[in-house]
């Protein structure tokens, strides 16, 4: 199934290694769990020799083993999880790997913008068959949430502070309660949650102050921050992972050299360091400078050599990424990136050599472009 | 002694189970199987030696349970302890202290290092739950117990070390956790010593560890691997599994590092001090107890044991350096901070030992009369040590230890309770909105973190995540996030206290003397002390040594809120704000370097003037504060000679404007205090005004040199003119060094124009049409704002020329276009506010007294510069004509002695008209009321000229 689906959820792509561990898991496992607590951070973490199973999970979320324990155990208690962090620090995709170790179902989504509604959080009517039938269950369109409601599953909420607060308090008697009452209906009109229903929301913390939670909506939820990447170990992991699996959805056969990844890498981080010491927004780049960002300029790099280049990854197309995918704003972000090939990257190319010097022309050819 | 395991070994079977093992499963077995059972050897060995080895690990309470219940069990009649052997005399000082404290050795006079590489100091941590402290209460409290530290000495921590003894640069930074928070950088930049230093020695071990251990830092490691499985542990399980874990680090260090050479050379000399030790008193060896850490005891030395493979170690003799001894307070967060601990580890440890001690399971040992709770209640130490049990038989207890999984504590469930229902009520007082359900839900939390952990029982780590995870949300809204507060909830940092009998002479003394102010100087928090001195005289002496105290203790120890004290300026009440006690380190530190604060400042004083890098300035400061602080005429005569050493020896005039700020005031405190100037006064000025002569010209013409400096130059030469000629200087050396000056800045050529008109060599009237030629040449004008700042520069060395300046600022505010003007605005604000004290009231009182005090006169107003020639001033002349009289009258007979005076005082005698219309009466104002009334008059003119009575 994962092959005709442009992206597959994790519970379809790891469907085998689930499958596996479940038949391995012989640990309790809270509620409706499919998979013990030890056995989701495994999942996730992936397995050790120490382990003793017979095949290799490879490690699906990059970070402090203590967040994944921490979310875990949110999951398994009372409350409702929310992840909190920067963009591009894993969030979602870590809520997406908890469902579906859980539940098999990582698909029960709510996306919070400024126009979601109650309607979202609980249910709405299918009008034509109102208008049929009335108001009965058959009408009724539940919402993600409700739905989990009702699986015993876990239902996701991103961004969360991108709703208005109003809407958000919905999720109150829902965290509490457990159940939903349709006081539309006559009868049969309360859909209780089944054991092992929680919600993960995720909230990007660049959005504080947009739509604060409510004070009673923060008492339901434990709060997991997520921090942004700092080592570049894991970095260089997160990255690899990532570009791996792009690179097989593309299905395209291409080689990262480690020496490129490494620039990109070094370049990143030179441009953070760059970005911490500046005084105004004038002086930085528009960009995060995200772990996610680093991932779609080695892509798009990728995609450039396969389909317009010689088939391997060059130092010069990568430069081009990088300035393509950072020039937001003219002149800001090129004079910024101008300053940055000047001064960083042309020393660099003069004493390490290599790679970098095609970086260096790579990067001056692109930005004369866009200048 | 053979690597191998002798065949009767009890570890015979485990030897060649885990030979099997690393035959099986390792990618190369031979290495593995070498590792393994060279562990297995190294146990044998430590277990096998006649003289009881204890390993220890720091900060550990299990390794002081161990100890306390060894202690009692055997009673050994000596303990060798691995920590310096010249620390020795500071043990006994502990039982008047508050624990946790410092053993410190200081140095500052060095001699056999290399140059700069001092002050040395050394800090060796004592916390009441470690097993060095059990041993060593044991041993001073037990008649017939001897306690003899055997390892080598502190000198030869530095001797050992290449960063000391070599080359400077490549020493660590010290003093580096200064900046840390408030109790972690109690120990300044000292080294750290510990007993039972054990932890991997390369970092991807120690990683790796931490990884499969399923943990974040390495004290969780060693709290679940190795702490909580031992805490309950027989001796010999104890013993053998820590010699285990000293014998896999130290395997599996790497090789060839230098660290391994120290430890090793380290083994050497404890061995051999021992054996030398039991040589010399006969002591059956069955009868000691060596405790070392853990690592020492898996040593494979030649050298090791009582009766050892070679005695070939030759102790170093130690450098004639002199070393210092005192106890300093100490902190758990400053421990954790010297030795790289995770925050909260050493207080999580203290909590766990009282937890074990109040259970009743061990009576430890405590010094008689330690301050400070107890743990537990503690056992009597005095009895003798009589009953020495010996080793008992080793039997295999590591494969027992190793095949089964740790056995835990079962839940404590109280305890947990506990800390929910606390953290709760803790977090709610620091501004969470934290409730009851909170606790339930960290409870909950707690015990299935614990469970996905495998531990049976939730550690405090796991409450700490527990409770983060419960109660932080986005914001902190106090201070503390819910991680300090855990850390706070579970024994938070606690700061030692080193008693009044354990301080040095100095301290003491400083708590003797400040007695009087009736405050209790121990308490860490800071106190105010109010003082009248007028009232209550004798609190004079207590106000000195504050002020001395507040020149050589850190900020913030003392500090005074009102009062000042300055040269003839003192307060007759003063307020302060002391904390001393929070500043014990520091005032123990300073015990090093004299006996009295009168010593040590002294010392200070000589070493900041006779310091390579000092100028005169610094000379001058020593000299300020020595008048101010010391009253030690001596010593300010010596620091003032130097000074004026120092001047003659300048190169540079940099310093020039703080060295005549600092003279002329110490200059007006001799002036106003005593009948004439001292010998090195004296000399300063006629040395500085010789210097700043020879000086004054390549400073007027080097680029590098700035107007302030040359200001200053001028300011001293001008303004001490007098004094100096008084002194025997002459002015024609002050005149040729003007002449000598060339420059070409405009701002010193309008410094260089000042100090002419000054001289006389340039009248007012020339300095005026320069000025005036200025302004109106049109290539100048932009430069004439430079030319302005040189004449406010020359307001401190030339004062008699603000009358001028305010003339020549008033016409450049009036003619300058405003594209000249306004980009040199914030120039001379900036100028005028760095000098407020000195140009800015000369400026504003000459400009009172030239500018209209009121807005409506300002219309009529013409400045006194812009009136026509001739018109007369406001002020009347002094050649108009006086009325003749009989002062005139005198006067004028005799002019000789006023011309001389006038000529004195460098004026022209010119003498005004007398009114030469003699008929006119002398003083009209009498001849008008003698006409009006002549009653009176005529009566005395009839009573003069009758006949007398008598007649």
């Amino acid at each position: 199934m994962s092959d005709e689906m442009l992206r597959a959820t994790a519970e379809v792509k790891y469907a085998d290694e689930l499958e596996y561990l479940e038949s391995v898991d012989d640990a309790p496992k809270p509620f409706s769990w499919r998979l013990s607590p030890k056995m989701v951070r495994l999942f996730i973490l992936g397995s050790e020799p120490s382990d003793g199973l017979d095949r290799e999970i490879p490690q699906k979320w990059f970070g402090d083993r203590t967040f994944v324990e921490r979310s875990i155990v949110t999951l398994a208690s009372d409350r409702g999880l929310l992840l909190i962090g920067d963009p591009g620090t894993g969030k979602s995709w870590l809520a997406e790997l908890l469902s579906a170790a859980i539940c098999r179902d990582s698909t029960l989504v709510v996306q919070g913008t400024a126009g979601t509604t109650e309607d979202h959080i609980k249910y709405s009517w299918n009008v034509s068959m109102v208008i049929a039938k009335g108001q009965t269950r058959e009408s009724m369109i539940p919402s993600p949430i409700m739905t989990a409601m009702e699986k015993g599953a876990i239902g996701r909420f991103e961004e969360l502070t991108r709703s208005t607060s109003d809407v958000q308090d919905a999720l109150i008697s829902i965290l509490s309660e457990k159940y939903v009452s349709i006081p539309e209906l006559d009868d049969d009109n309360i859909v209780y949650a089944k054991p092992g229903f929680s919600i993960i929301a995720t909230a990007n913390s660049r959005d504080k102050g947009v739509n604060d939670l409510s004070a009673a909506l923060k008492r339901r939820f434990n709060f997991v921050r997520i921090p942004v990447v700092t080592s570049r170990r894991s970095e260089a992991e997160i990255v690899r992972f990532r570009t791996t699996e792009l690179l097989r959805r593309h299905r395209i056969e291409l080689d990262v050299p480690p020496t490129l990844l490494d620039i990109l890498l070094q370049s990143f981080g030179d441009l953070r360091t760059a970005a911490a010491s500046a005084k105004s927004d004038d002086e930085k780049l528009e960009s995060a400078l995200s772990t996610a960002e680093q991932i779609g300029v080695l892509e798009d790099a990728i995609l450039h050599s396969h389909f317009f280049g010689d088939r391997t990854l060059r130092a010069q197309t990568l430069a081009g990424s990088l300035v393509g995918s950072l020039a937001r704003r003219n002149p800001e972000d090129l004079s910024i990136l101008n300053k940055f090939w000047h001064g960083v990257v042309e020393p660099r190319s003069k004493s390490d050599g290599g790679e970098w010097t095609d970086f260096l022309e790579g990067g001056k050819q692109a930005i004369e472009s866009l200048s | 002694m053979s690597g191998a395991t002798t065949t009767t070994s009890p570890f015979r079977a485990l030897r060649d189970q885990l030979d099997a093992a690393a035959q099986a499963f390792a990618d190369a077995p031979d290495a593995v199987s070498e590792i393994l059972s060279g562990m297995v050897d190294d146990v044998d060995r430590a277990l096998a030696e006649r003289l009881e080895i204890f390993p220890v690990c720091h900060h550990s309470p299990a390794s002081a349970l161990a100890m306390a219940r060894r202690l009692r069990e055997k009673r050994p009649k000596v303990v060798y302890l691995e920590l310096c052997e010249d620390l020795r005399d500071l043990l006994p000082e502990l039982r008047n202290c508050r624990l946790p404290v410092a053993l410190q050795a200081f140095a500052s006079d060095l001699d056999g290092f290399s140059p700069g590489a001092g002050p040395l100091s050394v800090v060796a941590p004592i916390t009441e739950a470690s097993a060095e402290y059990q041993a060593i209460a044991y041993a001073l409290d037990t008649p017939g117990v001897e306690l003899v530290l055997v390892d080598r000495s502190v000198d030869h921590v530095f001797q050992w070390d290449p960063a000391y003894s070599g080359d400077p640069d490549e020493r660590p930074a010290e003093g580096a956790g200064d900046d840390d928070g408030d109790g972690a950088a109690m120990h300044g930049g000292a080294v750290g010593i510990e007993i039972g230093d054990l932890r991997p020695r390369f970092a991807e071990l120690e990683e790796h560890l931490l990884h499969h251990g399923k943990v974040r830092h390495w004290s969780e490691w060693w709290d679940q691997y190795v702490e909580q499985p031992l805490a309950g542990a027989d001796y010999d399980t104890y013993r053998q599994v820590m010699v285990m874990i000293g014998s896999l680090f130290r395997r599996l260090s790497p090789a060839r590092a230098e660290r391994i050479a120290v430890d090793e050379d380290r083994e050497r000399y404890m061995w051999t001090r021992i054996r030398e030790h039991l040589a010399a008193t006969g002591t059956d060896p069955a009868e000691g107890m060596y405790v070392c850490g853990a690592f020492h005891a898996a040593s494979r030395v030649e050298e090791f044991g009582v009766q050892p493979r070679s005695e070939g170690f030759e102790i170093t003799p130690r450098t004639a350096t002199t070393w210092l001894y005192g106890l300093i307070p100490s902190s758990h967060a400053a421990i954790e901070a010297q030795f790289g601990l995770a925050g909260g580890s050493v207080s999580i440890s203290a909590a766990t030992w009282r937890k074990h001690v109040s259970a009743g399971g061990v009576a430890p040992f405590r010094l008689k009369g330690q301050k400070g709770t107890p743990a537990g209640k503690a056992g009597r130490n005095s009895r003798a040590a009589a009953a020495t049990v010996g080793p008992a038989p080793v039997a295999d207890r590591l494969s027992g230890f190793l095949a089964s999984p740790p056995t835990m504590d079962p839940l404590d469930e109280a305890e947990l309770l506990g800390w929910c229902v606390d953290i709760v009520r803790l977090a709610r007082r620091n501004g969470y909105p934290a409730s009851t359900a909170d606790a339930i839900a960290v409870y909950e939390t707690s015990v299935l973190l614990a469970g996905m952990r495998n531990r049976a029982r939730p550690t405090p780590y796991d409450f700490q995540d527990a409770a983060v995870t419960c109660i932080e949300k986005d914001t902190v809204p106090g201070r503390r996030d819910v991680r300090r507060l855990c850390e706070i909830l579970l024994g938070g940092d606690r700061i030692g206290e080193v008693g009044y009998d354990a301080l040095p002479p100095l301290a003491r003394d400083v708590y003797d003397r400040l007695e009087a102010l009736g405050v209790d100087l121990k308490k860490r928090r800071v106190q105010r002390v109010l003082m009248d001195l007028r009232e209550q005289p004798e609190l004079e002496p207590c106000s000195r040594l504050l002020w001395r105290l507040r020149r050589l203790l850190p900020q913030g120890a003392v500090r005074p809120i009102t009062g000042a004290l300055g040269l003839g300026e003192r307060s007759i009440q003063e307020s302060w704000d002391l904390s001393i006690g929070h500043h014990q380190r520091a005032l123990i530190e300073l015990g090093y370097e004299g006996v009295t604060v009168e010593q040590v400042l002294e010392q200070r004083l000589r070493a900041a003037a006779w310091d390579p890098k000092a100028g005169a300035a610094a000379a001058l400061e020593a000299v300020e504060e020595s008048i101010l602080l010391l009253d030690n005429r001596r010593l300010t005569d010596e620091l003032g000679r130097r000074a004026v050493e120092l001047l003659a020896a300048e190169r540079a005039v940099d310093d020039a404007p703080e060295v005549l700020r600092r003279f002329r005031r110490l200059l007006g405190h001799y002036r106003a205090t005593e009948p004439r100037l001292p010998a090195w006064c004296a000399s300063f000025v006629t040395t500085g005004f010789a210097h700043y002569c020879t000086m004054l010209p390549t400073s007027f013409a080097t680029e590098e040199t700035g107007i302030r400096q040359v200001a200053a130059m001028l300011g001293f030469l001008l303004t001490l003119e007098n004094t100096a000629l008084a002194l025997g200087c002459e002015r024609t050396q002050l005149e040729l060094a003007v002449k000598q000056s060339h420059p070409e800045e405009p701002a010193k050529v309008a410094l260089l124009w000042a100090a002419q008109t000054r001289l006389g060599v340039l009248s007012r009237a020339e300095l005026r049409a320069r000025c005036a030629e200025l302004l109106g040449n049109p290539l100048v004008v932009p430069a004439f704002p430079h030319y302005l700042s040189g004449f406010v520069q020359a307001l401190s060395p030339v004062p008699g020329l603000a009358p001028f300046v305010v003339e020549v600022m008033s016409d450049a505010f009036a003619r300058l276009p405003d594209r000249v003007l306004l980009p040199w605005l914030p120039m001379l604000i900036t100028t005028l506010r760095e000098h407020a004290r000195e140009m800015v009231p000369v400026l504003l009182r000459e400009a009172g007294r030239t500018f209209p005090a009121r807005l409506p006169e300002l219309d009529a107003w013409t400045p006194p510069w812009a009136r026509p020639e001739g018109e007369p001033a406001v002020a009347a002349s002094p050649a108009v004509a006086v009325p003749a009289g009989p002062l005139t009258d005198l006067l004028t007979a005799h002019p000789a002695s006023s011309d001389a005076v006038a000529r004195l005082l460098g004026v022209e005698p010119v003498w005004p008209a007398v009114e030469a219309d003699v008929s006119a009466p002398a003083h009209p104002e009498a001849a008008a009321l003698l006409e009006r009334h002549p009653a009176p008059a005529a009566a005395l003119a009839a009573l003069l000229a009758a006949p007398p009575l008598g007649a």
